[in-house]
């Protein structure tokens, strides 16, 4: 009897913008002999190796990066069998990039076929909520108390409390909303878990739902992310057959269901009351908080929102290891983060790491420097809202405190990195816009203010020394700030400060 | 309204906050918003037609006129910046002379422009339709065009 053969070519959104579909279509038509089995697996999240197809064969797996490669011209699937060997295939947990991770959340990307529910339950899957149902809703929003897991979001909310808020209300109905909007630029870890771990998305909803008392869930999903809504309709189908959504759910007397509901493409969707709004059938227009949505949420009832890692991530502390978790980090940075590398950069991808990690490790370590062999000149962290840094703070931490400290913030994670032929100018610049494009109009300092944003740093393009102009921009970001509804208008600032500060004559000639 | 886009509405009115998911379903179907579906919309949902046209106006993918049957997207967000996002965007602009926003006179193509589409390791990023292509360029996309599962140009 022939030894069977697995060859594992990812379906994910990167691995396939460079070709693994096309490469799949080739390579099945190969295969005639039913030893051999094509698996669709999820990708790894090291993104320069894109399509990584691998190979296992008497338990071991190699595989190798078929980047800006034609398979098209071989003609069975020995000729593939041995073009893979001159390629000098490799255990991807071998390679640096892997192996000094901490990855807990990520822990199952890439190894299989992501709707894979046997693989799951097999690799701990599962397993968290059975504890749920077991222990019940009290003990285990203790446990993620516990943990110390802060919201991955941006606002770094201690989790467990909100959810204590949400169990806390009195009332019969409650929702949980799972924030997938995922519109910052250089983000892409909850696309990732959606398509190659969408069952974690699931269990942590499920057993987020049973800890607050909620029984109907929502998924708000931006609607560039086709793929991911393919993922998540076909994982909550098979959650359902298999009575981990539903009705007694594992035959226990908690029902909780999930509808997959898709944006519209709206930035200012992803800011929580915002995509309340949208959910219920309107414009996407922030609401002014109190009430909180974890007291008067969705359709008038509590709310418990979070985003895809946070949801994700809960499993994870209800494991019996879960201390791997609680034990990484101090202060608010707890656990891991799973932080996403891109823009100009040879090495990019996901990272899960802890907190405590310089940024000269992540862009030198795992990143290897620009694509574009020049210097490194500005590095955005957290997205839109986020700070630029400049090459000279590479040693600064990635902890919420530190970024903090320098009037920014982790946020959900994003370090695009731009080589020296950037234009800071333009970079602040692009912030105003954005925010002329992306503001819901509901409050004018963000409606705006952000036109009036664009135009005083259209004339400090012209006019680097004007003080006039320098002394307006700073009064307009005060009022900005000061003044807005929502992070939208009041965190779109920070990135104009960081690039006065920290890149001076850039933008201001003082 | 015809009794197509009446069928279409139906599943979405009894649920909550359903106006969303009808106006994708319809513009699935029929490509975009009518008039005569705004006003159905609105009796369906028991909203007034200013309501719906709001929602619709407010959102980016919502349309109140048909598009090209192939929708290009040239994601402007930072990752892609430092990719130079927007020469490619010169070079597709200029190849297809049409703005950003602006479609064939065959009706085959419409230009946009997208922020982000999580494909952010790569850049830069375009969206042809629900297909998303890494490290783009100008040629890599008109021979995107040319494939089976487009609307070829």
């Amino acid at each position: 009897m022939k030894n069977s053969i697995k060859i594992f070519i990812p379906n994910e959104t990167t691995a396939n913008s460079v070709g693994a579909n096309s490469m799949y279509q080739v390579i099945s038509k190969l295969i005639n002999d039913d030893h051999i089995e094509i698996i669709r697996n999820g990708s790894w999240g090291a993104f320069w190796l894109e399509p990584f197809i691998e190979i296992e064969t008497d338990g071991i797996r190699r595989g190798a990066s078929y980047r800006n490669e034609e398979l098209s011209d071989l003609n069975t699937i020995e000729e593939f069998f041995l073009d893979f060997e001159t390629r000098n295939p490799f255990d991807i947990n071998e390679i640096d990039f892997i192996k000094k991770q901490h990855r807990i959340v990520f822990s199952r990307i890439g190894h299989d076929d992501p709707l894979n529910i046997e693989y799951y339950k097999n690799s701990k899957g599962y397993q968290s909520l059975l504890t749920a149902l077991e222990i019940g809703p009290q003990k285990t929003i203790n446990r993620i108390k516990e943990s110390g897991l802060t919201g991955r979001g941006g606002a770094a909310f201690p989790t467990g409390i909100k959810m204590q808020t949400v169990f806390d209300q009195d009332s019969s109905v409650k929702y949980l909303a799972c924030n997938a909007d995922e519109g910052d630029g250089g983000t892409f870890s909850d696309r990732l878990i959606m398509e190659s771990d969408p069952f974690a998305l699931i269990e942590g909803m499920v057993i987020a739902a049973y800890a607050v008392g909620a029984s109907k869930g929502y998924i708000y999903l931006r609607s560039e992310y086709p793929l991911a809504k393919d993922f998540l309709i076909r994982a909550i189908d098979i959650a359902l057959d298999n009575n981990y959504l539903g009705n007694n759910i594992q035959n226990s007397d908690f029902n909780f269901d999930i509808e997959l509901r898709i944006g519209a493409g709206s930035y200012v969707c992803g800011e929580e009351t915002a995509m309340m709004e949208s959910i219920e059938g309107r414009r996407g227009l922030v609401r002014s908080k109190p009430p909180l949505p974890a007291i008067n949420g969705l359709f008038g009832k509590p709310t418990l929102i979070n985003n895809v890692v946070t949801l994700a991530t809960i499993p994870a502390l209800l494991l019996d290891d879960q201390s791997d978790f609680s034990q990484i980090g101090s202060n608010k940075s707890i656990g891991t983060m799973p932080f996403q590398l891109s823009g100009n950069i040879n090495h990019g991808g996901l990272i899960e790491t802890r907190f405590d990690i310089s940024l000269n490790e992540i862009v030198k370590d795992f990143g290897y420097g620009t694509k574009s062999g020049e210097p490194i000149h500005a590095i955005q962290i957290g997205g839109p809202l986020g700070i630029y840094l400049s090459s000279s703070m590479l040693d600064t931490s990635l902890t919420i405190e530190s970024l903090q400290e320098l009037k920014g913030s982790v946020g959900h994670g994003g370090i695009i990195v731009f080589d020296d032929s950037v234009d800071m100018a333009e970079q602040a610049k692009f912030a105003m816009e954005f925010c002329v494009k992306e503001s819901c109009g509901k409050c004018t300092p963000c409606r705006i203010g952000s036109v009036r944003g664009v135009e005083i740093i259209e004339r400090l393009q012209k006019n680097k020394t004007s003080k006039d102009d320098a002394a307006l921009l700073h009064d307009l970001c005060e009022t900005l700030e000061a003044t807005s509804l929502c992070a939208m208008g009041g965190m779109t600032p920070n990135p104009i400060h960081s690039i006065i500060e920290f890149f001076p004559n850039e933008l201001i000639e003082k | 309204m015809s009794i197509n886009s009446r069928n279409i509405i139906k599943p979405f009115i009894k649920e909550k906050g359903g106006l969303m998911p009808a106006l994708h379903a319809l513009q699935e179907h029929l490509g975009f918003i009518s008039k005569d579906d705004i006003a159905e919309l609105a009796i369906a949902f028991n909203y007034s037609q200013a309501e719906v046209i709001d929602v619709i106006t407010f959102y980016d993918d919502f349309r109140l006129a048909p598009i090209g049957k192939n929708i290009i997207k040239i994601c402007q967000a930072e990752a892609c910046q430092s990719q130079n996002c927007k020469q490619l965007l010169g070079d597709l602009t200029s190849y297809f002379g049409l703005e950003i926003d602006e479609t064939s006179d065959d009706s085959k193509i419409t230009l946009k422009e997208v922020f982000c589409l999580g494909n952010c390791a790569i850049g830069p990023s375009v969206m042809i339709n629900d297909t998303v292509i890494g490290e783009a360029t100008a040629e890599k996309i008109i021979d995107h065009l040319k494939n089976d599962d487009v609307q070829k140009i």
